[in-house]
C-alpha cells in the first residue's frame, strides 16, 4: 500500500529510452560473458568428461625429430628429460627401454609356420593400457607375455595375410597361439615361449615386461651401448594444450601429431572465449554505468518528493529499499533471459555435435549458473551503492 | 518527554539576537511534557527558523535541543526517522504536501508509516469533522490553501507523538473552522498525553496555554 503511493511519487521520469538502452546493453553483455563461461566449461567437459575420455590422447610417445644433423644421436639427455618432467602439462613421464640384442619369433606349429626378426620395447607398467594378470615375468616364468600394437594385427589381417595366403586371425586366436622367442647376443642364445596377452592403441611397439627387458639387456646386450632412452612416454591431462605443442616445437621433439591436433581447436576456442569475455566485461561495465546514470537521474528528478518523504518520517534506508525494489528486478529478468538464451544455444549445439560424435551436455554447466549469480550480485551491489550515494547527496545538499 | 532548548542561536539571526531580548533565543528553556506552549513571534524574529530547528529540517545553529536525553544535533538518520514517526509531529507553515497526490493519499502516506496506530476510518472521521470529506479524492494542487491546511492538520494527527509543532496552522481558516480544528488537535494531544508548541504572529486563545513566550 505504502509502496503503491511511493511508486506514484517516484516516477520513471528519467526516460524510457535510457532504461531500454541500459537493459539492452546489460543483456548483450551478460549473454557474451555467460557464453564465454559456457564455452570454456564445454571444452573442459570435452577434455575431462568420462564420455569423451580418449585414452590415446592422454599418453604421448615423444622423441626427437630426426634431421640430418642428429642422425645417430637421437637419445634424449638427462637435462632434457628433467625439463620435460617440469612442464605443467606433464603428469608423469616414463622412458621406453629398447632391446639391445637380436630377437626373433618363430611358430611352434607346422600348420601355421612363420618366422620374423623382431625388436622389443618396455615401459613402466603404469603407462600400459592393457589390463591383464599375465603381465609379469621372472626367470622361472613359463612364458614371455607380449603386448602387440593394434595396427600390427590390422596390418597382418588386412595386408600381409592376403599377400602370403595366410588365414586371418582374430585377437582371441592370436592370444591362444604360443610361439618361440629366441634372443641372441654376447655370443649366447636363449629360447623361451612367448604369447600375445593384449593389444595396445597407445604405444606402437612390441612390448615386454620391464623385468624381462632389464634381465635380457644385462645378459645379452652386445656392447655397452648408450643407456639414455631416445623415446619417452608422458601422461598429460590435455594433449590438446597449445603449451605442449609449442614446447615440443621449440625443443625439436615430435609426437603423434594426430593426438595433438586438438591444440589447434583449443587455440581457436581460447581466442573466441577471450574476445567474448573481454567484450562482455567491457559492455557490462558500460551498461552498469548507464544503469547507474539512470538511477541517478531518477533520484534527481524526484528530489523534492524524496526530501518530503524523509521529512514526514520515512528513513532514507526505507526509501533506498524501495528504490532497490524498483530498479533491481529488471536485472533479474535480464539474467534469466540471458540464461534461457544460452540454454537454447547449448541445447542446439549439443544436438548438432552428437552427429559429429562429440558428446556434450545439453544443459548449462554449474559454472555458468554461478557466473550468472556472481554477475547478479555485482549488479545489485552497484545498484545499492548508487542509490545510497545519491540519496545521501540529496540529504547533504538540503 | 521534556523539551529543552539550550542557548539556541541560529547563524542567520546572530546579530539580531545580540541586540534584542528573546524568551527563547540564547536562553535555557524547558518545556515540560504535555504542556501547551504558545510562542508569539512578530515577523522576522525567526518563527519558521525555530520550527525547522525543532524538527531538524535545518541544523545551522549553536546551542542544543534535547528531547529528553536525545540530543537532536547528534541523532542519526535512523533515530531521526524514529523520532518523526513516533514522538514528533508537525504542521509546517507552508504545509509541505505532495501536490500530485490526492488529499486522501497525502494523509495515507503518513498514516501507513504507523498503520497500527490509526485506522482509515479515523481519516474519514476527521475529514468529516473539519469539513474536507468531499475533497479527499482531489489532487492537493487543486485544493484551496484552507483545505490544504486542514489536510495537513489531519496528516499530523495520524501518528503517535509527544510533541506537536504547529507553525501558524490556522492562517487560512475562518473562526468556525479554527474552533473545530483546535478542538480536534486538543483532543488528539489529550489522547496521547502530548504537548504542543504553536507559533503565531499575535496573541490568541486557540488552546489553554500553560506558557506563553515571545520570541
Amino acid at each position: 500500500m505504502l509502496d503503491q503511493l511511493l511508486k506514484k511519487l517516484i516516477k520513471n521520469s528519467a526516460g524510457q529510452t535510457k532504461l531500454v538502452l541500459a537493459v539492452i546493453g546489460l543483456s548483450i553483455a551478460l549473454i557474451l560473458i555467460l557464453s564465454a563461461v559456457q564455452l570454456q566449461s564445454n571444452y573442459y567437459e570435452l577434455l575431462n568428461g568420462k564420455k569423451n575420455q580418449d585414452s590415446v590422447a592422454n599418453f604421448l610417445v615423444i622423441n626427437k625429430a630426426l634431421t640430418d644433423q642428429n642422425v645417430g644421436a637421437s637419445s634424449l639427455s638427462g637435462a632434457q628429460l628433467n625439463d620435460l618432467k617440469k612442464q605443467a602439462f606433464t603428469e608423469s613421464i616414463g622412458s621406453l627401454t629398447t632391446s639391445r640384442y637380436k630377437a626373433s619369433i618363430q611358430s611352434n606349429s607346422q600348420l601355421f609356420p612363420f618366422y620374423t626378426d623382431i625388436a622389443f620395447e618396455s615401459v613402466p607398467e603404469e603407462f600400459i593400457d592393457v589390463n591383464t594378470k599375465d603381465w609379469k615375468w621372472d626367470e622361472q616364468a613359463a612364458f614371455l607375455p607380449i603386448i602387440v600394437p593394434n595396427q600390427f594385427l590390422d596390418f597382418y589381417n588386412f595386408q600381409y595375410s592376403f599377400s602370403q595366403n595366410l588365414p586371418q586371425l582374430t585377437p582371441q586366436v592370436v592370444k591362444m597361439v604360443s610361439f618361440k622367442v629366441t634372443i641372441q647376443g654376447s655370443g649366447q642364445n636363449h629360447s623361451l615361449n612367448g604369447r600375445v596377452v593384449g593389444f595396445s592403441n597407445r604405444i606402437s611397439s612390441m612390448l615386454v615386461p620391464q623385468p624381462f627387458m632389464d634381465w635380457a639387456n644385462s645378459k645379452f646386450a652386445s656392447t655397452n651401448m648408450i643407456q639414455q632412452p631416445s623415446r619417452v612416454i608422458i601422461k598429460t591431462k590435455d594433449a590438446g594444450s597449445p603449451a605442449l605443442t609449442d614446447y615440443l616445437k621449440k625443443e625439436g621433439l615430435i609426437t603423434d601429431s594426430d593426438k595433438t591436433r586438438f591444440s589447434r581447436y583449443r587455440q581457436v576456442v581460447d581466442f573466441v572465449v577471450n574476445i567474448s569475455s573481454v567484450t562482455g566485461l567491457l559492455m557490462f561495465t558500460f551498461a552498469l554505468l548507464i544503469f547507474s546514470l539512470f538511477i541517478q537521474l531518477t533520484i534527481e528528478s524526484c528530489k523534492e518528493e524524496i526530501e518530503l518523504l524523509i521529512l514526514i518520517g520515512n528513513s532514507p534506508k526505507n526509501i533506498g529499499r524501495f528504490l532497490m525494489k524498483r530498479f533491481f528486478p529488471p536485472n533479474v529478468y535480464i539474467v534469466l533471459i540471458g540464461l534461457m538464451f544460452i540454454s537454447i544455444a547449448q541445447y542446439l549445439l549439443a544436438d548438432y555435435l552428437v552427429s559429429k560424435q562429440i558428446i556434450l551436455s545439453s544443459f548449462l554447466s554449474l559454472f555458468t549458473f554461478l557466473a550468472a549469480l556472481l554477475l547478479l550480485i555485482v549488479i545489485s551491489i552497484v545498484n545499492y551503492i548508487t542509490i545510497q550515494k545519491y540519496l545521501r547527496i540529496k540529504q547533504r545538499t538540503k | 518527554m521534556n523539551l529543552i532548548l539550550d542557548r539556541l542561536i541560529p547563524y542567520s539571526l546572530k546579530d539580531r539576537i545580540a541586540s534584542s531580548s528573546s524568551a527563547i533565543w540564547n536562553q535555557i528553556v524547558t518545556f515540560d511534557e504535555s504542556n501547551k506552549i504558545k510562542i508569539e513571534a512578530p515577523s522576522g524574529t525567526g518563527k519558521t527558523t525555530l520550527t525547522h530547528i525543532l524538527y531538524k529540517v535545518r541544523a545551522d545553529y549553536t546551542g542544543s535541543i534535547k528531547y529528553d536525553d536525545l540530543e537532536l544535533g547528534k541523532c542519526n538518520e535512523d533515530a531521526l526517522a524514529e523520532l518523526r514517526q513516533h514522538h514528533l509531529s508537525i504542521v509546517f507553515q507552508d504545509l509541505r504536501l505532495f501536490p500530485e497526490l490526492t488529499a486522501f493519499e497525502n494523509i495515507e502516506i503518513k498514516r501507513l508509516l504507523t498503520p497500527q496506530f490509526s485506522t482509515q476510518e479515523l481519516v474519514f472521521e476527521m475529514a468529516e469533522a473539519l469539513g474536507v470529506a468531499s475533497i479527499l479524492d482531489q489532487k492537493i494542487r487543486f485544493c484551496s490553501f484552507g483545505e490544504q491546511q486542514r489536510i495537513a492538520i489531519i496528516r499530523a494527527l495520524m501518528q503517535p507523538f509527544n510533541w506537536l509543532i504547529l507553525d501558524e496552522p490556522f492562517s487560512h481558516l475562518d473562526q468556525e473552522n479554527i474552533k473545530l480544528a483546535s478542538k480536534l488537535i486538543a483532543s488528539a494531544c489529550e489522547k496521547r498525553n502530548a504537548g504542543l508548541v504553536i507559533m503565531g504572529l499575535n496573541k490568541d486563545h486557540y488552546f489553554d496555554y500553560s506558557k506563553e513566550l515571545v520570541l
